[in-house]
């Protein structure tokens, strides 16, 4: 029986109706991991643990969670004890975590399966996979194309059925982007709702890890694991959880639903455009109402997140320098050769790019003007947000202006060209507020997302919007044909 | 951006630039840079910077005194190290 893009909910009932036990389950994702291996999804396999871990849940023969015996796949970002962490930077080529993501640790305890860690955009610096140093991920719905980034190998693996769930980050649009370029679903919760612990840090004030799925109900599935206090993060929120599969279901008639003016979606593509007026119908047959809102500073988006993200990640990678772990340079004379040969010769190109940026933003004269400014304009967007969910419930918008595009061909002469793919995600994380993607059809043969941003810790509503959208439609269940691979 | 300054930056983060690429990551940072410069059309008279979106002070934990000497473990990771310490070049003469 195959166990290729199965959602949790259907492996979950073939492994209570004894049609797989959690051994064979494993077995078949490393095989399906290994068929579909010039994917390039995965950096590191956890072939043997995993086979035991599911020999002991088949063994206990007790299911007291939904996700016992369940293989997920986690982004390389997060540190797993025992099991090579790369981050996908040459820089930590080598490095062995001695401890265990909070997030990975909670949906481990639940008693699922990491099968392996996937690609990704170096350090998460990137929106198509394309700067990761173990090499491009393909799209699996065209091979040569990007699956988005930076959690492009965790994207592309749920998209090619190998696994029905896998982790991701989320710091300008990493997991919402790459999830409406492969066809699936992906949330960025709320910042402060998972424990950013053990998390390799990009940009402190914004990166947030999720759920990519096959469907809105499994994305809640893991969230529900994945939430929670966590005392050895700081900004981690300590709320009570509530049980976000309690919360899909409910009917949306007077959801009130806001479409932002200053997008100008007029100026997109077409197809883009027809996609996106198809999801509002569907949404208006359901009963929701659509209200045009306007945010005032969202044009400064995209600036602002350039400003801060580099500045925060320029701070959080200078302790990679070749002394306490990851990649160390040979032949150095002084200590100040060794940092600088270590991490000229282990980072990226993007990271390098980033890291200068970040560090000029901070310098000395250029402060104010630069990062604090940025920080100042931050505010008046999360007032913009706050003003507009006075009267609307969440936002509905295109998660990308457009779909995959080929290898190679965006960004290569300006950057910038590169960093407009997450013109309409990046508002959510400047604001700390969670948005999630869902396909809603294909433009061009390559599947579109549309993206709903809810209210500070409202992931009920949008996860309950996003499952009566899928309710309703059958977008979430294409499948790429993968005859290319 | 002149070149100075891209030096000077390199040298704060560490970071040196193959000549070869010098002046292709001199424009692009330029190009960069003119991007964010836009934010100064901005009036943010009298707003408080926003640098986490919680805006909540950091929790306390109990100062509970924990032996969990985890060295071995740290030290494997390091490209030197003897049984105590990270190895590094000589810095003192």
């Amino acid at each position: 029986m195959s166990i290729q893009f199965k959602t949790i909910r259907e492996l979950r009932e073939m492994l209570d109706e004894k049609a797989i036990s959690s051994e064979e389950l494993t077995n078949e994702t490393h095989k399906l991991a290994e068929d579909l291996k010039e994917l390039n999804c995965f950096v590191t396999m956890n072939k043997d643990a995993s086979i035991e871990k599911a020999k002991l849940i088949d063994q206990a023969d007790k299911t007291d969670s939904v996700l016992s015996g369940i293989p997920l796949a986690q982004k390389d970002l997060f540190c797993t004890e025992g099991l090579r962490t790369t981050c996908s930077s040459k820089i930590l080529s080598n490095f062995i975590p001695p401890y265990t993501a909070t997030a990975v640790m909670k949906l481990e305890n639940a008693g699922s399966i990491t099968i392996g860690k996937t690609n990704m955009d170096e350090f998460a610096m990137g929106s198509s996979n394309e700067t990761s140093y173990f090499g491009n991920v393909h799209n699996p719905w065209k091979k040569g194309y990007v699956p988005g980034g930076s959690s492009g190998g965790s994207a592309a693996a749920v998209a090619a059925g190998i696994v029905p769930a896998a982790t991701g980050t989320d710091t300008g649009g990493s997991i919402r982007q790459p999830a409406a370029h492969c066809g699936i679903t992906g949330i960025k919760p709320t910042y402060g709702r998972v424990s950013r612990w053990g998390m390799i840090a990009f940009a402190s004030s914004l990166d947030q890890a999720g759920p990519l799925a096959r469907s809105a109900e499994d994305c809640a599935i893991l969230l529900n694991e994945m939430s929670g206090h966590d005392s050895k993060d700081t900004t981690s929120l300590d709320i009570e959880s509530t049980d976000l599969l309690n919360s899909i279901n409910q009917p949306i008639k007077g959801l009130k639903i806001g479409i932002v003016k200053e997008f100008s979606l007029g100026d997109l593509d077409s197809e883009v455009q027809n996609r996106f007026e198809d999801s509002k119908k569907l949404y208006e047959t359901l009963g929701a109402e659509f209200v045009e809102i306007s945010l005032p500073n969202i044009s400064a988006s995209v600036p602002t997140y350039y400003s801060i993200a580099p500045a925060e990640c320029s701070s959080n990678l200078s302790r990679f320098d070749g002394v306490r772990f990851g990649y160390r340079a040979e032949n150095t004379g002084d200590l100040n050769d060794l940092y600088i040969k270590s991490r000229s010769e282990g980072f990226g190109d993007e990271v390098k790019r980033r890291i200068l940026i970040g560090t000029y933003a901070l310098s000395a004269g250029y402060y104010d003007a630069y990062y604090k400014k940025a920080q100042q304009v931050r505010r008046l967007i999360k007032n913009d947000f706050a003003l507009a969910f006075e009267s609307i419930d969440l936002i509905m918008t295109p998660t990308s202006p457009g779909t995959a595009f080929a290898f190679g061909s965006k960004g290569t002469q300006n950057p910038i060209e590169l960093y407009l793919e997450d013109l309409f995600t990046i508002s959510s994380n400047l604001a700390g507020l969670p948005a999630i993607s869902i396909p809603h059809g294909n433009v061009n043969s390559m599947p579109a997302g549309l993206q709903l941003i809810g209210n500070f810790l409202r992931e009920d509503q949008i996860l309950n919007a996003a499952h009566i959208f899928q309710q309703n439609s059958a977008f979430h269940l294409d499948k790429p044909s993968m005859e290319e691979f | 951006m002149d070149q100075e300054t891209v030096r000077t930056i390199c040298y704060l983060a560490r970071l040196q630039i193959d000549e070869d690429k010098a002046q292709k990551i001199e424009n692009e940072l330029e190009t960069i840079i003119e991007m964010i410069g836009g934010l100064q059309a901005f009036n943010t008279e009298n707003i408080q910077p926003l640098y986490s979106p919680l805006e909540k002070t950091a929790f306390m934990h109990e100062d509970i005194e924990k032996s969990d000497n985890q060295k071995e473990k740290f030290l494997q990771n390091a490209a030197a190290s003897n049984e105590d310490y990270f190895l590094v070049p000589r810095v003192v003469e």
